[in-house]
């Protein structure tokens, strides 16, 4: 801002910012563009891959929804060593590990570089709503849903459900 | 003989036809002689009401037609399929659950296309949107009714989904997915919406 002194104007240019994402109801995949975006610092015209990135907290990592049948037919696999190749589903993944899938899929659209591990230690995944204090006292801005989440019958109203014409007798 | 009573009482059930505003198609033993009403009619069967009145040994059993207000016209009332008679031909989706409620039974399954007048291709299309519809949670009162006392055995994780295509049982894990010029996709929303109205430059994408 033009009105802000020098050293405001520094700040305000230079912090590092925490943004907050709920991911309830949302596909991982776009949770996980918008994450990687700010955690690289890309959202900000004073970008440079020498780290400017800021701090992501998504909540409600439990409630993700996939599209389609990706639940059932995703697979993550996992090579440690010779004979140790697991594979399992989204679904199983999920159970054992709530946070995981947002995480794997944030981790594969960070740049895969050496900054990459610095900028996953700025993403903090919590599967409910609860926050630590110290991490709640420090968020700055939350973010839009990227999918808006459609209306279940039982939230219309008695009015709105007479209002809609009857289609046929 | 029972012919002739079937056909008597299609004549009374005309004399008591209200004029209705929304079309409905005459059954298949009206087809058969019936005296054809002028045009301008537009017949439905008006919602009756049973009742029932005990006299000393007689039992009368009479369906009253209650007087329902007309509802908003159709903006196209010559067509023969509701979505077509209101102009919503590609432009409804799973998430608009006030028009799929009103062809679903009340524990979830379709109406047969016979009572509400869908032609083929729209019914299947609504169909295909009950379904999802369902598998998304977006009808949580339109379930089969359990036996009483029925405890389920095992918990179902509840996962939340959305345009799911084909039943969650019948799906298996691709474990090998292959490479980028042969992988074998995961098929989002389904292929008989893809004339749908779409307001966004991008193409509908149903291979993920």
């Amino acid at each position: 801002m033009s009105s802000f002194s020098r050293s405001a104007q520094q700040w305000a240019t230079f912090a590092r910012s925490w943004f907050l994402i709920d991911a309830r109801m949302q596909p991982p995949g776009k949770i996980a563009v918008m994450c990687s975006v700010r955690l690289q610092g890309k959202h900000k015209p004073i970008y440079h891959s020498l780290d400017c990135g800021d701090h992501v907290v998504v909540i409600n990592t439990r409630h993700i929804a996939f599209s389609g049948n990706k639940w059932e037919q995703k697979v993550y696999s996992s090579h440690t060593y010779p004979g140790g190749f697991k594979q399992v589903t989204a679904a199983m993944l999920h159970q054992k590990d709530p946070k995981a899938i947002v995480k794997l899929a944030v981790y594969g659209m960070l740049p895969k570089n050496l900054a990459r591990r610095t900028m996953m230690q700025r993403l903090h995944l919590f599967p409910d709503d609860e926050l630590p204090d110290d991490i709640r006292a420090n968020l700055t801005e939350e973010l839009p849903q990227p999918r808006e989440i459609p209306r279940k019958l039982s939230e219309y109203t008695q009015e709105e459900i007479d209002a809609f014409p009857r289609l046929w007798t | 003989m029972a012919a002739r009573s079937v056909l008597m009482s299609i004549w009374t059930s005309f004399t008591g036809l209200k004029l209705g505003v929304t079309s409905t198609r005459l059954s298949a033993f009206q087809r058969i002689n019936v005296p054809q009403l002028p045009t301008l009619t537009i017949q439905s069967r008006g919602v009756r009401q049973v009742v029932e009145k005990q006299e000393d040994k007689t039992t009368m059993i009479e369906g009253q037609i209650l007087d329902v207000p007309a509802g908003p016209q159709p903006p196209n009332p010559e067509a023969k399929c509701p979505i077509y008679r209101w102009n919503l031909q590609h432009k409804y989706n799973y998430t608009d659950v006030l028009l799929l409620s009103q062809f679903i039974r009340s524990d979830g399954g379709m109406l047969p296309r016979r009572i509400t007048g869908l032609c083929p291709q729209e019914h299947r299309k609504i169909a295909i949107c009950v379904q999802m519809a369902h598998r998304a949670g977006l009808l949580p009162d339109h379930k089969p009714k359990l036996p009483e006392g029925h405890v389920p055995k095992r918990l179902k994780p509840q996962l939340n989904r959305y345009l799911t295509r084909w039943s969650i049982k019948s799906v298996k894990p691709i474990y090998k997915a292959g490479l980028k010029w042969c992988k074998k996709r995961m098929s989002v929303g389904h292929p008989a919406l893809k004339n749908n109205v779409r307001y966004s430059v991008k193409p509908l994408y149903i291979k993920h």
